[in-house]
């Protein structure tokens, strides 16, 4: 028997095209996995899966507590679900770090962003693509884990009680989630607008959070101005919303830090970033 | 597959395309038709090749004129034009840890492929361009010459109308170069893809295209077939076996009153209508003169290319 090799040759496509939808569904599809490391060597899989892990060991810490040693956390030992933010809050910054620098300054060193504003995607239908990989990975960690927790908790008879009480944590959960995660999308792609070097753009996002909080600190603790100083605080300021979306103080007084100025900042900090990664990129070259 | 069939719609048609960067002028009143088969659009680094081909994709709206591609306004049509578009970028820093079949099954999928249609024509495209051994390998690892190919690749595997290629021969050595440029040649007349390539290489495009749009300074200072360009002089050539023969015709053109150059063996004749062929074949039959070549003066693209720039 034998083989024979048959020359394909070029072949047209006539079926249809999934146009726009499509290519921005491929575009967040192959983002998530680029920065997760798939189909990449086992040490870009490295950072991304550390830090999601660590984010879910709190989680599974007070879980095993809660089933194995059940009077423990009947004494109000288990966090609230918006102190959970609060315990994995280098992770968040740590991941945004990495992922959005990944995501962005890639695309443009390599010449990426041409091909890719070469399909039927254009700057806008591209940013809001990777803006929604780069808030889908942020979920994972602002979510995931809280949402483990709170369905374990529950299953466990921790949970609150009543369907609607339910819903209304869910509803609470999801919305102190959606925020934090965009609020450190929003940053970490500004950031990651201004320059193409992943390096350059890592150590800018951690210097921004890590100088934000020293310089908040500088201000209220250290020369005693304003408490409104606080929300220069770019880590603490959304952890802190977050109790207030939940109904409860938190750590900062509601006299010094009213919730509107912590939402206000929030949202102002959110759309400011995300306005400005959308100038940056109209007025970005591509061609070339 | 078969050369792309002549449509009566020309694939792209700028009238008075104005292009304005701040206080620079990247194109300016740029007015030109495109029909199918393989054009090259030709200038020196910074005539406006890129911006033309950028708009060509809808990435920039004209500040003033019209442009049609594919008879319809690029910018406005956007995606659905962009759908039908392959592009091949100038620049070789491809992802280096993405491998090639990869690469080009994504690009296939942003170009509306389903995911099994895009993973088959991914590793047909690369084997087309050469690369079938090599397309599980990173980018990162490969030549400037298999980018390139890559790059190729990307651009054809979605089965676009016509693809845009900035300056594709790039980076390649002289064997590189002419490899790249045979295979773009087979995918516009093997694959039946239309092609647009920019080059300041003046002899790739006359070795490859079937038109030239030559652009300087933001305008186009000429276009149209090879052929065409290339016969723009109005002049016969004759090339006779002695230097003296040639003499000797030339000293009759004289006494005839024909204006006319001597070269060596050669006397260039103007004008170019039978009559001009008539009275030189006359004047080297007087003249006792053996002709070796009486023909129409080819001009090389460069020639036409000088002449345009003054």
């Amino acid at each position: 028997m034998t083989a024979e090799i048959f020359d394909r040759g070029y072949r047209r496509y006539d079926g249809e095209r999934t146009g726009l939808r499509g290519a921005a569904k491929t575009l967040v599809t192959h983002s998530i996995q680029r920065s997760l490391g798939l189909h990449r060597s086992a040490r870009h899989k490295i950072i991304p899966f550390a830090l999601i892990a660590f984010a879910f060991v709190p989680a599974l810490v007070f879980l095993g507590i809660a089933a194995f040693l059940p009077f423990v956390a009947e004494e109000g030992f288990i966090p609230k679900y918006s102190e959970y933010y609060g315990l994995v809050s280098a992770m968040l910054f740590l991941f945004i770090s990495f992922v959005a620098p990944d995501l962005l300054c890639n695309d443009r060193r390599t010449g990426m962003l041409g091909v890719y504003l070469a399909s039927p995607l254009n700057r806008n239908t591209y940013l809001v693509s990777k803006t929604a990989a780069v808030f889908t990975l942020m979920l994972i960690i602002t979510l995931g884990p809280n949402f483990l927790f709170f369905a374990a908790l529950s299953l466990q008879g921790f949970g609150p009680g009543g369907f609607f009480a339910v819903l209304k944590v869910l509803g609470q959960l999801l919305l102190s989630a959606v925020v934090i995660a965009a609020f450190f999308t929003a940053i970490g792609m500004a950031i990651s607008s201004t320059t193409d070097r992943k390096g350059t753009a890592t150590a800018g996002t951690l210097g921004a959070f890590v100088g934000s909080a020293a310089i908040s600190g500088l201000l209220v603790e250290g020369l005693g101005y304003s408490t409104h100083f606080r929300l220069l605080n770019l880590i603490a300021t959304p952890m802190q919303l977050a109790p207030r979306i939940f109904g409860e103080p938190g750590e900062w007084l509601s006299s010094e830090n009213p919730s509107w100025t912590m939402g206000a900042a929030v949202v102002a900090v959110t759309a400011g970033c995300a306005s400005f990664v959308w100038y940056r990129y109209q007025k970005m070259s591509v061609t070339r | 597959m078969s050369a792309p069939n002549p449509s009566p719609t020309p694939l792209a048609v700028g009238v008075d395309v104005v292009k304005r960067y701040g206080s620079f002028t990247a194109l300016s009143g740029a007015t030109f038709t495109i029909h199918s088969g393989i054009t090259g659009l030709l200038g020196a680094n910074g005539a406006g090749k890129t911006t033309l081909l950028g708009m060509f994709l809808g990435l920039h709206a004209p500040d003033e004129g019209t442009l049609a591609v594919l008879g319809v306004d690029p910018y406005q049509a956007g995606a659905d034009i962009r759908a039908h578009l392959g592009y091949a970028p100038e620049h070789h820093t491809l992802p280096g840890d993405v491998l090639a079949a990869d690469f080009v099954r994504h690009v296939a999928e942003l170009h509306g492929l389903p995911k099994a249609e895009a993973t088959s024509r991914a590793s047909d495209a690369l084997w087309l361009v050469g690369l079938g051994e090599e397309r599980f390998r990173p980018m990162g690892t490969m030549s400037t010459g298999q980018r390139q190919r890559v790059k190729l690749a990307q651009a054809i595997a979605h089965d676009p109308t016509l693809i845009l290629l900035d300056e594709p021969t790039d980076g390649l050595d002289p064997v590189q170069r002419t490899d790249m440029l045979h295979l773009i040649r087979r995918v516009a007349t093997e694959f039946g893809i239309n092609v647009i390539l920019s080059s300041h290489l003046l002899d790739e495009v006359e070795q490859i295209c079937d038109a030239a749009v030559i652009i300087g300074d933001g305008r186009v200072l000429t276009e149209g077939s090879i052929e065409d360009l290339r016969g723009t002089g109005s002049d016969i050539i004759v090339e006779l076996e002695t230097v003296d023969a040639a003499a000797a015709v030339a000293s009759q053109l004289q006494q005839l009153g024909h204006r006319h150059q001597h070269l060596e063996r050669v006397v260039i004749v103007s004008g170019d209508d039978e009559s001009v062929f008539d009275i030189t074949r006359d004047v080297c039959a007087a003249a006792g003169a053996g002709i070796e070549r009486l023909s129409r003066r080819r001009f090389s693209l460069e020639d036409v290319f000088l002449e345009q720039l003054g």
